[in-house]
């Protein structure tokens, strides 16, 4: 649908000077947006910028203090989930909204059965299972309705979500991120499910720090920046340079990624040999250097966070040799790999990288509490003292060193997860999606400290699903497949079709290779099992 | 669990032939029908999620209230059975919406407002009896627990308490298995966000909860005031844990979203047969100077036995479930190579045409 057929077909969803105003914050501030039949609506905008909150305004979930909202040209009042339902609108959350424990017929009907005599109407299961089957067929999907949704993949999640939405004969679909937790082709099977939407008349609000995402999807886009309206341009009036300029309100540098060092030989720092995980066929073995940031590609289970978990002793290893700076290494649980110098910032920041309500300065001396405690007592000044210096080198974004880290934005988390570690010397970090769900800005901040890192010395292995991010900051890139290594890519050969190949399992030496080094150098470093 | 009843049934009938005799099997499934009551009741709140330890309580308030109001014996003020059994039915129900309203609308913890609640109507039950004790006599209400429906001799096949058990489980059952809020209730024991976001009055949903919770109980109180005919400050401690047992042993996770009635009822038999079990068992031998003897359990092992059978009971099940996710996740790694189209050819890829 081109930009200029749009401006004939009637607006779906107008807001209009939406005002949100919290205790001490003006979350969103006079905010407009518009919504035609059949359109996908991308909303961008950084971390903060308040497109949960707007989003959860047109859920039904918080009330605007000023602004109107019209559904088809009508003005309406949606003060809770019901009504924003009843009014077409159906929200699907980043962290996805589903009861694991019941099937997946009764979470597309959750709260929507259709029932007459409420609370203790019976359940017209027959009729439930059926409807919920043609519903799933609809995004795809060709599992038993009766499964339960704890044993769905994310992708399988993130339909049963899109059936639910459309259970409700939605008008408007808004997706928070929908890809975070997708492998690409999954991602793949999304598109082609909104594009379905988009010819049945339905409009979608997409949310993503994607830009390739929005590139390929958006007609639109509708740009937000602490919590104001910036602007709004057509597909083809936008490109990436000029989205992320309105994001952060200035042009980034040129570079997004800082430049590289030319990578000197250097001692080895970590040198893994035939290392078995629990549940990979074979074992691993890679090495890294002294100052090298080496990247781990792969899809969503492809068994490199399970690697790092040995690696950091979370799950031990079954078999195999780890050496560490020359010395012979054999986490058995986490606490050995930190003694040796070994620290993992994890995938999930907020389950495994914080404890939530304790403060920065708490959170910065929680794996080495004891050394601030020489005579069993705790040394808060020391602590103190310590958490300030890591907020002032990573420039984190706190009032004090005494505010819990939930206060915090994604970014100024991770950068407190790294704060704790560099606190200890570390000799090699392992990163786990060390940007995930952090927005531009500070994306750019994280990769700087990465870079200053490594040229100090230290081994970085970062885990990035993120192919540009992979290929901007490694030195070397491991790609693994369905739990197995399979090959490694020198600096010179990394691009997005080498890495996609072998991450989709076509096996090293197949064409991967760009012309004129036929049996490369990758082909000696591959593990065979 | 149902393996387990029975085999432990087995066991003690081989032991003793009285276990499976007319007056104990009246007497066991009376014990496990008025526990079953409010087993089923605090399985509604379990489910969500919650927790309530005032039942106990709420059990020993009913039968004070109802000796109170309704005994002609000393301490009783002889209004009408009636209005005793109204007033301590709707007493239970009042605790439910109390309770409930300070978990849903202050955002209070259900372990504490129920501990406070248990603490508290226990001390009220204490006041109503002036810590004494208030006798029944020999009050119509007694007929409750000893009558019954089909007379064998003396005791009734199928008691009051049973038929009344029988009752709330259906009933239960129904609401639990095949109603919208039954739904609801797991819902929000799987994922109560997932739950408000698909527009679910939550709190009116856990407010009901623990109403069904404190009122079942009210029921069992009324059924243990007849059984008991005594009654005293003592009446129903501790009964909270049983039924939390009983709901445990029946498949109930206490973090919500788990659990049937079906799993309470052998919760319950199961909590009830080993009390029972513990009087009955018996191993008769012949001592080296040829004399007949007969050893018993020491009833002294009471808790032991019952605690060391709910610890073998979660310990077991925990072995289970990590046996079968093991089991599923190399399942899932055979299956694996269907995940990505091109990754589904077998290792001759190299020689397949590349894409």
């Amino acid at each position: 649908m081109s930009a200029a057929s749009d401006r004939e077909t009637p607006l779906l969803l107008r807001m209009r000077g939406i005002t949100k105003r919290f205790p001490g914050v003006v979350a969103l501030q006079g905010v407009s947006l518009s919504l035609r039949a059949g359109e996908v609506l991308a909303l961008m905008g950084e971390n903060g910028a308040g497109k949960s909150t707007l989003m959860k305004i047109l859920g039904g979930v918080q009330l605007p203090d000023e602004g109107e909202i019209y559904v088809g040209g009508e003005q309406v009042v949606l003060s809770s989930v019901k009504d924003s339902k009843a009014q077409g609108i159906a929200l699907i959350h980043q962290e996805l909204m589903l009861a694991p424990n019941l099937d997946i017929t009764s979470n597309i009907f959750l709260g929507n059965e259709g029932v007459k005599g409420g609370l203790l109407g019976p359940l017209p299961r027959a009729r439930l299972n059926a409807r919920a089957a043609e519903l799933i067929a609809q995004v795809g999907l060709t599992i038993p309705v009766t499964t339960q949704v704890s044993r769905l993949t994310a992708g399988q999640m993130q339909m049963v979500e899109i059936a639910k939405a459309l259970s409700t004969q939605a008008r408007i679909i808004i997706m928070d991120e929908p890809t975070s937790s997708l492998a690409s082709a999954e991602s793949e099977q999304l598109f082609g499910i909104i594009r379905r939407l988009k010819q049945a008349g339905i409009g979608i609000i997409y949310i993503s720090h994607r830009m390739q995402e929005v590139m390929q999807l958006a007609d639109r886009i509708t740009v937000l920046r602490d919590g104001g309206y910036v602007g709004e341009l057509d597909r083809e009036e936008a490109s990436h340079d000029k989205v992320v300029a309105m994001m952060v309100g200035r042009e980034l540098s040129a570079r997004y990624f800082p430049e590289k060092r030319a990578q000197t030989a250097s001692e080895v720092m970590l040198e893994v040999r035939d290392l078995v995980v629990p549940g990979a066929p074979s074992g691993a073995s890679f090495s890294a250097r002294k100052g090298e940031i080496l990247g781990f590609s792969g899809l969503i289970g492809a068994g490199r966070s399970e690697l790092m978990e040995a690696v950091f002793g979370v799950t031990p290893a079954l078999s195999g040799q780890m050496k560490l700076d020359g010395k012979e290494y054999r986490p058995e649980r986490p606490r050995d790999a930190i003694d040796a110098g070994v620290y993992l910032a994890p995938e999930d920041r907020k389950r495994h990288g914080l404890v939530l309500p304790m403060s920065v300065a708490e959170n910065t001396s929680l794996p080495n509490v004891s050394s601030y405690a020489p005579f069993g007592w705790l040394n808060r000044k020391k602590e103190r003292a310590v958490a300030e210096e890591g907020v002032k080198r990573l420039r984190t974004k706190t009032p004090s060193t005494e505010q819990a880290v939930v206060n915090l934005s994604g970014g100024n988390q991770q950068k407190v997860v790294l704060a704790k570690w560099l606190a200890m010397a570390p000799k090699v970090l392992i990163l786990d999606e060390p940007t995930r769900g952090i927005d531009v800005g500070a994306k750019a901040e994280i990769y700087r400290h990465m870079a200053d890192l490594s040229a100090q010395g230290i081994t970085i292995l970062m885990v990035s699903s993120d192919l540009e991010e992979t290929i901007g900051m490694s030195d070397r890139v491991v790609v693994m497949h369905e739990r197995r290594l399979k090959g490694v890519l020198e600096r010179h050969e990394l691009s997005q079709v080498a890495i996609a190949g072998l991450m989709t399992g076509r096996e090293p030496g197949a064409g991967v290779h760009p012309p004129g080094r036929p049996g490369s150098s990758v082909e000696g470093k591959v593990v065979r099992s | 669990m149902v393996v387990a009843l029975v085999l432990m049934c087995i066991a003690l009938w081989s032991s003793n032939s009285d276990f499976l005799g007319a007056s104990n099997v009246v007497n066991t499934t009376r014990q496990i029908s008025m526990l079953g009551i409010f087993a089923v009741g605090i399985a509604f709140v379990i489910i969500t999620g919650g927790i309530d330890l005032s039942i106990g309580s709420v059990v020993g308030l009913t039968g004070v209230i109802i000796a109170r109001l309704s005994s002609t014996q000393t301490g009783g003020l002889g209004y009408p059975l009636w209005l005793g059994i109204s007033a301590g039915l709707v007493a239970a129900v009042l605790v439910g919406v109390v309770q409930g309203l300070l978990i849903t609308r202050l955002k209070l913890q259900p372990f504490i407002v129920t501990l406070g609640g248990m603490l508290l109507f226990r001390g009220v039950s204490q006041t109503i009896v002036d810590g004494g004790v208030i006798s029944m006599g020999d009050s119509p209400l007694l007929g409750l627990a000893s009558g019954g429906l089909l007379h064998l001799g003396r005791d009734p096949l199928i008691g009051w308490p049973l038929l009344i058990f029988a009752a709330v489980a259906a009933l239960g059952a129904y609401v639990l298995h095949y109603t919208v809020l039954g739904r609801y209730i797991y819902a929000i024991g799987g994922n109560r966000e997932a739950a408000r976001y698909s527009g679910i009055d939550v709190n009116r949903v856990e407010l009901l909860t623990y109403v069904i919770s404190s009122g079942t109980a009210g029921i069992a109180g009324v059924c243990y005031a007849a059984y008991i005919g005594q009654m005293s400050q003592q009446v129903g401690v501790a009964y909270e844990l049983y039924a939390i047992a009983a709901a445990v042993l029946g498949g109930c996770s206490l973090r919500g979203g788990e659990g049937t009635i079906f799993g309470i009822l052998i919760g319950a038999s199961i909590m009830r047969v080993i009390d029972n079990g513990i009087n009955m068992f018996q191993i008769q031998y012949t001592d080296p100077d040829g004399v007949p003897r007969i050893w018993r359990l020491n009833p002294n092992w009471n808790w032991i036995i019952v605690g060391a059978v709910i610890l073998v009971a979660v310990i077991l099940d925990q072995v289970v479930h990590m046996v079968q996710a093991a089991r599923r996740l190399r399942e899932a790694a055979a299956r694996k190579p269907v995940a990505g189209p091109p990754s589904s050819t077998p290792p001759v890829a190299e020689k397949s045409p590349s894409t």
